[in-house]
């Protein structure tokens, strides 16, 4: 295995994959603030070198962090295809990349290679593709799952409504997602990040939400974002619940920082399998988002865009309905300005796809970070245009609970004007019935709560 | 004529085709448009805002033109980012602690860009605010090389500091920090050398309370703007800090400002909760909060949202 390259007659020697892997990465403020970036673009393009010569099988026998200290490499290492990794472990990273881009390799064929990859894999095939390279894949790469309805088929784009609220006062929760829904959003999931984490809290608001789903026949899901455990002890008083939500990450030890650990989620997901609401297989819900390892000091000297793929990693293991980036919420430290949230929302997209995973993405800034509200516009036709799953959609986009900028009702029906997608067949059926959403546009009833019981 | 257009109109003469490649259009005639495409006054829809404006801060009701906006809508929006961003771009001027009666520190984050993305220095005490605090401020007596026993100082260590809007720091900041102090005492609970941190992380508050050996830190800061609101305070209180101190050590109330809780009904919560951590010995998820009406170990106030554009007739 060669670690070594030479650049315009200079030869750089890296002493790991691992640092190959983080030199290789986009310039991210959260490598810089770990130390582990390259220390000029020279440095950089020699790792990408190094890393294109690198075959599928070395990734898989060095991942960043060791098997026996790490039980999220234990999930990927135990849990990976062999006859799926045999038809690709002799591939360098660079000929991989060569081979998912070309038109002939269809999305049926990623499909059926994801279970045979690490995440490492996707995280290096990565770094050595440009924003529509990453585009390019993402949009070929078709996963479909089910609920109460079908996501991810060609030609969608679903929408998370977030009806956040200050004080989780009810009527306010229902009054944001009235209106969400007479836009035409909320076919991913209705979900609620909740202000108060309490067993009882959780359970009143998914009877709340459960009981306007019923009252006007919603085909969609229900979820309240609390730490998995308190789900757990709501689900055990009896509420319904669509969804079961946790924040994953990509190392045991940020796993720790969250409360959580492989053994926790075994719990919950056996739980959601017996107790669950949904009519389909899927049930779990994830969230991940770069620079969370580094924020807990738990990224073993790893660069976060293959510690993020880790995550999705972790979240195979569970078969999960959605899985969703956020992707510039964690600040600027980690991600700085447009450019590289931009960038960091494409990466995660295409890892999650590549990976097998229902990816959605929260597009959104603080707004301490270097991003115009144009720039966010733009991102959302991009991860659209690249087949991205859903989005989330908030009142004007702003979250009014968590104080940072997000995707719009608005925006929602103008990305699916502007690139002719839809909602998932069941939720779109139901907004030509009420009248909402007609022929690819605004209907009659558009923006209009009182189509809504 | 080019060789190239010759060679064109050559090919489009055989093919019997010598008008243009394609025909111009007739334009429509169009009519004056309505003063006003976007009608705001749609009975449901306006009767919803009312009523959903009872319940939440959400902008709600707001109609569309097609898919977006309508102007007033748009106009709106751009306002509460400008109010956002520029409490974000505020800087702490550097004599302003000092004017203000406050003892005057600095993190190790030496610029704005690098407090934005070094939370790291942010959390930690400047070399040179470090000898200011140990020579200027209230401390316990010394159990060794400059090593304070927890409790031996004040009771209350306050720390004013800019976080992530200067504009909350020295607009409401310095109202709630008197009185939340005024409320300390009102409680028989000692107060330290008042103190203002610039560049400041909520973590400095572990290190600013260790040395005066406090038996309580409480930091103000300025809050991540929301929309519209730039002068948020948020307060973050620990018992027994020193560097080390967990999150899940700490407790916090949030959205204090005059449209949130203002700082007369915040500082008695403020207070209380210091009073309990004292007599409990314990902070954060450990804290039984019972009887204290600190509102919860996160505790967020909702807000009221201001018409921020008024446009003249």
């Amino acid at each position: 295995m060669n670690l070594s390259a030479t650049i315009r007659g200079t030869r750089l020697r890296f002493a790991s994959v691992k640092e190959v892997l983080a030199k290789a990465n986009a310039p991210k403020s959260g490598d810089d603030l770990a130390g582990v970036s390259a220390r000029d673009p020279v440095e950089r393009v020699a790792a990408r070198a190094v890393l294109a010569d690198l075959t599928l099988r070395d990734l898989r026998e060095n991942p960043v962090v060791p098997y026996d200290r790490d039980e999220v490499t234990r999930v990927v290492e135990d849990g990976l295809d062999a006859r799926a990794f045999a038809a690709v472990g002799h591939l360098t990273v660079g000929q991989f990349r060569e081979w998912i881009l070309e038109p002939s390799t269809t999305g049926t064929m990623l499909r059926s290679v994801a279970a045979g990859l690490t995440p490492e894999m996707a995280a290096a095939a990565c770094k050595l593709m440009s924003n529509m390279d990453l585009m390019t894949v993402g949009a070929k790469c078709e996963v479909v799952v089910r609920a109460n309805n079908t996501l991810g088929l060609p030609g969608r784009l679903s929408s998370r409504l977030q009806p956040n609220h200050p004080t989780d006062h009810v009527p306010g929760i229902l009054a944001s997602t009235r209106e969400g829904l007479a836009y035409g959003c909320g076919d991913a999931v209705i979900g609620l990040n909740p202000a108060t984490d309490t067993p009882e809290s959780t359970a009143e608001i998914l009877r709340a939400l459960d009981d306007v789903m019923q009252r006007n026949e919603i085909p969609t899901q229900h979820c309240v974002l609390s730490h998995i455990t308190v789900q757990m002890k709501a689900l055990a008083l009896g509420c319904p619940m669509d969804l079961m939500f946790q924040s994953i990450a990509g190392t045991q030890g940020a796993n720790a920082a969250f409360g959580i650990s492989v053994g926790l989620l075994d719990e919950a997901a056996a739980m959601m399998k017996a107790r669950g609401s949904t009519k389909g297989p899927n049930q779990m819900y994830f969230e991940t988002g770069q620079g969370s390892a580094l924020s807990s000091q738990a990224h073993h000297g790893a660069d976060q865009v293959t510690i993020e793929a880790r995550a999705y990693g972790l979240a195979r293991r569970y078969n999960p309905f959605l899985v969703n980036t956020v992707v510039g919420f964690i600040g600027p430290e980690y991600l700085e300005d447009g450019p590289q949230i931009t960038r960091a929302a494409l990466e995660d997209h295409f890892m999650g796809k590549l990976l097998g995973l229902p990816m959605g993405c929260d597009a959104c800034f603080t707004y301490h970070a270097s991003m115009s509200q144009d720039e966010l516009e733009s991102l959302k036709v991009l991860l659209a245009a690249a087949g991205c799953t859903y989005l989330m959609s908030l009142p004007v986009g702003d979250d009014i609970m968590l104080n940072y900028q997000s995707t719009s009702f608005h925006d929602i029906a103008s990305v699916r004007a502007l690139l002719g997608k839809s909602a998932t067949p069941e939720f779109d059926a139901w907004l030509d019935r009420k009248g909402i959403w007609v022929g690819g546009k605004p209907g009659p009833r558009f923006g209009d709560v009182g189509v809504l019981q | 004529m080019s060789r190239t257009r010759s060679l064109m109109a050559q090919l489009r003469h055989a093919r019997g085709e010598n008008a243009p490649l394609v025909p111009t259009m007739p334009l429509p005639r169009v009519e004056a448009p309505p003063a006003r495409v976007y009608v705001p006054a749609r009975e449901t829809t306006s009767t919803t805002a009312a009523a959903a404006a009872k319940h939440t801060t959400a902008l709600l009701g707001i109609g569309h033109v097609g898919t977006r906006y309508a102007t007033d809508v748009v106009l709106q929006f751009q306002a509460e980012l400008a109010v956002a961003h520029s409490a974000v771009a505020a800087e702490l001027p550097d004599e302003w602690a000092a004017q203000h009666g406050f003892l005057p520190l600095q993190s190790q984050a030496t610029s704005h860009r690098e407090f934005l993305l070094r939370p790291d220095l942010g959390r930690r005490l400047h070399p040179d605010s470090l000898a200011r605090l140990r020579k200027d401020a209230q401390r316990g007596p010394q159990n060794g090389a400059n090593e304070r026993t927890l409790g031996a100082g004040p009771d209350v260590q306050l720390i004013l500091a800019d976080g992530l809007s200067a504009i909350a720091c020295m607009g409401s900041g310095e109202q709630l920090f008197a009185a939340t102090k005024a409320a300390c005492a009102a409680r028989g609970l000692s107060v330290g050398t008042p103190v203002c941190a610039k560049f400041a992380r909520v973590w400095l508050q572990d290190e600013i309370g260790a040395e005066v050996g406090a038996k309580v830190a409480i930091i103000l800061l300025g809050e991540r703007p929301g929309l519209g609101t730039g002068d948020g305070l948020s307060a973050y209180a620990v018992y027994g800090p020193k560097i080390g101190n967990t999150d899940g050590e700490r407790n916090m109330m949030s959205n204090l400002h005059a449209r949130g809780i203002a700082p007369e009904e915040a500082a008695p919560r403020l207070a209380a909760l210091a009073a309990a951590m004292i007599a409990q010995g314990v902070s954060g998820v450990k804290l039984d909060l019972t009887g204290i009406g600190a509102g919860g170990r996160e505790y967020r106030a909702p807000q009221v949202r201001e018409r921020l554009v008024v446009r003249d007739a």
